[in-house]
């Protein structure tokens, strides 16, 4: 099994020539308006007109800015505060639901796996309301809270909150009893146990189930602002880059769309790549393996 | 009966290494895990690797399985190179079979189709035949009734057992044992090994058998090589004259201490060394 | 008249040795020693095999018996051998056996002790303290020494006649549930959701808190959804209801099917071919980071028809966790196994079928199961933010067109519906799995 070794330069060769084939296929296939018409492709506007297509442009890809377009407008939005801001309010409600969620799903995950009681009268309502997708609250959400800033906070709360919770029960629950008892031998409290096995030992599943949990933060953030930014009947946009997307395609500005979306995802990357190391720092006996 | 005799047509596994090499190069530090090794193994021969851990008898073994390359040097098995410095990794085949450390049966497979893996995959037996000769084997080796058990599901002692039989069952030229029996407890240890010599017995196949542990070699083997650690070679060869067919009896003997003490000067010797080089590592 | 005193002796000396008769009086010792025979077997002779009345149990007075378990019974280490003061035949003394669980041998020239169960029965309860003492200590050493799951090594009660008919598969299942019943679980269960609805009831409908008072209550939407002429429209007597389910099901079908389709092929090759994956991987990370959600405008333009981009976003969502998953598992995969296969003489396409693909399965399940989630997750935003039909859709007209609590229907329905095809999915991984699910339950046991 060939497994991930030291990256080497082949490695990042063939990474960079895949992705660049990646951005000349995209180039040429969403400039097929330019090339079908032209005498040599008249058997494939034949071939896409039969399978029901329109002959002007390749299907799907055909409707796709193509990168060079993308970068250009990419480029005329970095100067503008707009595009920052965008920026700026999504960042802000990730952190806002994600800290939240670390806030109350840790201590809750920590209490269930710590006493049975609360583990039997909670664990089942959670286990309930865990397959409701957190966009399907989003109506209730705004209905209840008094501000929409804080409605799509708490939908991206709800986001991380079931990934956190779930990884510190798993992660509590996996500690290996010997390290119990061995404590227990050497004269420890129960708040000793508890602070120097039960939290050290979950760490590193908090810390993967936070990565996951940021994942998911910035894809609920994105969905939150585009629903209630999206329809008008939801009250004023909020900005955001969610909303940014929206905009951008209301506004027929399809480049503007993809550059939203690069955004987001260099947004989301750097975000979960920050708390990986972030716990790599607080995991240090993890890295020997 | 020290050499066992082989019958006609049964005299294969003579295996020859020859001056071989393993220099590993982890980020240009050049790092030699064999060193001008030679080592020479009879037909039906068990001849015993030990070695402190780490000292690079597994590359060895490595190297004959066809797992890795050698830098220089040949290995031949019954006259024919299968590797050298022109070809420096050997083809992996059912001539040699090894058995793993941690066991490699596939745990989604139970444990009679395991056993058929090899002839089946080769298109040596119909699946019928394999399944008629898995089933004998497996009743030899006192397996009878784990047939159509997962190997999760079997204790770790029977687990190896099966193992062998799959090496068996393609008649191999050599069986290739690395460290088997590291995980198991002393007790279920000592029935392993008892139950080797019975399908030894039974099927005089050659056995280069990798080990840290003196004792279970010089139980076991007509042979012990004593290796040095990193790099790797054999420092001291020992015959080992005690008669075959042997027993748990054997351990209790006048000529097994005296084997013993001859030998673990040698063997604690080199362990001291790979320890004070481990904790220089560290 | 001598003789047979020495041999009694020496029965009971052996029976001594045996856990459960350890700590009885001599009395019931000197009893259970006279019904007991002793039988004499070569090397290789078998005492019984598996499935023959389990009418005595065996006591190892000397040499060495096999014992191997036939495998429904689970045991964690199916062959154990016995050498003296070992008990074995024990079956007869269970809850509802009456046949032997384990074909026993003889390795060794053996002298064994035969008692009857049902005498040895009848001897134990003449004494009942003792008796049961014994009987719980037969109990645990089934347990702890032949390592069979507690479950089978439950002792008859003394007192009770014996049970005739198999442990059957329902009994199972009902002994299995009146365990449950008897531990705090369902009650705290019941307390939970006690707790959740009842405050829920409380703060919206009998507090009216203030942000409360604008939510749904709890009767008016179980009110809602269980009349047969609803407010709003919507209830489990209106054939939208099912329209809406069936819409957003068969979405998911196909959006589930097409990724599961490409990302497990796409994934086993990530992960087998190091060639393909660096050629590949690098662009699908490149995508991945991107939330599905911010491809739904760019979807809608691509895609001319709404249907088609609520599908492929669904899709998009599966596509890239199944794949992931798929090629970790193949990663996951311990070279050795590669290795034996390589040695046993397996093709490369040999390893492919016989190694790669079974030894990736608990991987590419746990990613089905995770594709299966998303794979909702993004249907309804989809449907929320351009869906005709469909959950996501009613969650959303509902709050435009102010029913509230047309909204909780609906989450709730995406639930339930969320969670029935997450648990078809883990059914279809045990299938396919059973090697797994057999480790797991003796690991759990």
């Amino acid at each position: 099994m060939a497994r991930p070794r030291r990256i080497s330069g082949r490695v990042i060769w063939r990474g960079v020539l895949s992705v660049v084939i990646f951005l000349v296929l995209w180039e040429i296939g969403s400039r097929s308006k330019i090339w079908l018409s032209w005498d040599a492709f008249a058997p494939l506007r034949e071939v896409l007109g039969a399978a029901g297509f329109k002959k002007t442009h390749l299907p799907w890809i055909g409707s796709v800015p193509p990168p060079t377009a993308v970068f250009k407008a990419w480029m005329a939005v970095i100067g503008q505060a707009g595009y920052w801001q965008s920026w700026y309010m999504s960042f802000q409600r990730v952190l806002g639901g994600f800290v939240a969620a670390m806030l109350i799903g840790i201590p809750y995950g920590l209490m269930l796996a710590v006493s049975r009681t609360a583990h039997g009268i909670n664990f089942p309502v959670f286990e309930a309301l865990r397959p409701i997708p957190p966009l399907a609250w989003v109506p209730a959400s705004i209905i209840f809270w008094p501000t929409q800033e804080l409605a799509i906070m708490f939908i991206t709360f709800l986001g991380a909150f079931y990934t956190i919770v779930i990884n510190v029960v798993g992660g509590a629950k996996s500690i290996d009893g010997r390290y119990f008892q061995a404590a227990q031998s050497m004269g420890a409290s129960k708040w000793d146990i508890f602070k120097r096995i039960v939290l050290p030992g979950t760490l590193p599943s908090i810390v993967v189930g936070s990565a996951v949990g940021m994942g998911i933060t910035w894809e609920v953030v994105v969905a939150a602002e585009m629903i209630s930014g999206g329809g008008s009947q939801m009250g004023g946009s909020g900005g955001g880059l969610g909303f940014f997307i929206w905009n951008s395609y209301v506004g027929g500005s399809y480049e503007q769309i993809v550059v939203g979306m690069i955004s987001i995802g260099i947004a989301g990357y750097v975000s979960s790549e920050l708390l990986r190391a972030l716990g790599h720092r607080v995991t240090p006996w993890l890295r020997v393996r | 009966m020290t050499k066992p005799p082989r019958a006609a047509g049964e005299n294969r596994g003579h295996k020859m290494i020859d001056d071989v090499v393993k220099v590993y190069d982890p980020g240009g530090a050049a790092v030699m895990a064999v060193d001008h090794c030679s080592l020479e193994i009879e037909a039906g021969e068990i001849c015993m690797i030990v070695g402190p851990s780490g000292c690079g008898k597994t590359t060895l073994l490595n190297a004959i399985a066809g797992f890795h390359e050698i830098t220089s040097g040949r290995i031949l098995l019954d006259g024919e190179v299968l590797c050298s410095a022109e070809k420096p990794k050997a083809e992996p085949g059912p001539d040699r079979i090894v058995v793993f450390q941690n066991g490699a049966l596939f745990p989604w497979k139970t444990n009679l189709e395991n056993v058929i893996f090899g002839p089946v995959m080769q298109g040596r037996m119909t699946k019928s035949e394999a399944l008629d000769r898995g089933r004998a084997m497996m009743a030899d080796a006192g397996l009878a009734g784990v047939e159509h058990n997962y190997p999760g599901e079997v204790s770790s002692g029977m687990r190896r057992r099966v193992e062998i039989v799959r090496a068996l069952m393609n008649d191999p030229a050599v069986l290739l044992l690395d460290e088997p029996y590291r995980a198991l407890d002393s007790l279920t240890k000592s029935v392993m090994h008892e139950a080797l010599l019975e399908i030894y017995y039974k099927n005089k196949v050659t056995i280069f058998f990798i080990t840290h542990d003196l004792e279970e070699a010089i139980f076991l083997g007509h042979r012990v090589a004593i290796m040095t650690t990193r790099p790797c070679k054999p420092k001291k060869l020992l015959t080992v004259d005690i008669p075959h067919p042997r027993d748990y009896s054997v351990l209790t003997s006048k000529r097994f201490r005296e084997l013993m003490q001859e030998t673990s000067e040698a063997v604690h010797e080199e362990a001291r060394k790979a320890f004070q080089a481990g904790e220089k590592e560290g | 008249m001598e003789l047979a005193t020495e041999e009694a002796r020496e029965v009971s000396a052996a029976l001594r040795e045996a856990a459960p008769f350890r700590d009885l009086p001599e009395g019931l010792l000197a009893q259970i020693a006279a019904i007991a025979r002793t039988v004499r077997l070569a090397p290789g002779e078998r005492v019984y095999a598996a499935g023959q009345p389990a009418d005595s149990i065996y006591v190892v007075a000397s040499g060495r018996i096999d014992h191997v378990f036939k495998r429904e019974v689970g045991a964690r280490e199916a062959m154990k051998r016995i050498g003296r003061g070992g008990v074995f035949g024990w079956a007869g003394l269970l809850l509802g056996q009456t046949g032997h669980l384990a074909t026993a041998n003889a390795t060794e020239p053996s002298v064994l002790l035969r008692i009857p169960t049902e005498e040895l029965v009848k001897l134990l309860e003449s004494e009942p303290v003792e008796g049961k003492a014994a009987m719980d200590r037969f109990g645990r050493m089934i347990q702890a020494e032949f390592t069979v799951p507690s479950l089978l090594a439950q002792v008859r009660r003394l007192s009770g006649a014996p049970m005739t008919e198999e442990m059957s598969r329902l009994s199972l299942t009902m002994y299995r549930i009146s365990v449950w019943m008897k531990s705090p679980r369902p009650y705290l269960m019941l307390i939970g959701f006690a707790l959740f609805l009842g405050s829920w009831y409380l703060a919206v409908e009998v507090l009216r808190l203030p942000r409360f008072k604008d939510m749904p209550g709890l009767t008016t939407v179980v009110k809602e959804w269980t009349s047969p002429s609803p407010t709003y429209g919507l209830s489990i007597y209106t054939p939208e209801y099912y329209q809406h389910i069936g819409v957003s099901v068969w979405r998911v079908t196909q959006a589930f099917l097409l990724a599961t389709a490409l990302g497990v092929p796409l994934g086993l090759l990530m992960g087998w071919s190091t060639k393909f994956r660096e050629y590949v991987f690098p662009v699908f990370e490149m995508l991945r980071p991107i939330p599905i959600l911010a491809w739904v405008p760019l979807a809608i333009v691509m895609f001319i028809a709404t249907e088609s981009a609520v599908i492929f976003l669904a899709f998009l969502a599966s596509f890239f966790a199944t794949a992931l998953n798929t090629m970790l598992g193949v990663q996951s995969i311990d070279e050795s196994y590669v290795r034996a296969a390589n040695c046993l003489g397996a093709k490369r396409w040999q390893v492919f079928r016989h190694v790669i693909i079974p030894g990736s399965l608990p991987f590419i399940f746990t990613g089905l199961q995770i594709s299966i989630g998303v794979c909702w997750f993004s249907l309804v935003a989809a449907e929320m933010v351009s869906g005709q039909f469909g959950l996501g859709y009613v969650i959303n007209t509902s709050y435009v067109m102010v029913r509230y609590p047309t909204i909780i229907i609906g989450m709730v329905t995406l639930g339930l519906v969320g969670y029935a095809t997450s648990a078809l999915v883990r059914l279809a991984g045990d299938y396919l799995m059973q090697w797994r699910v057999r480790e797991l339950a003796l690991s759990e046991g």
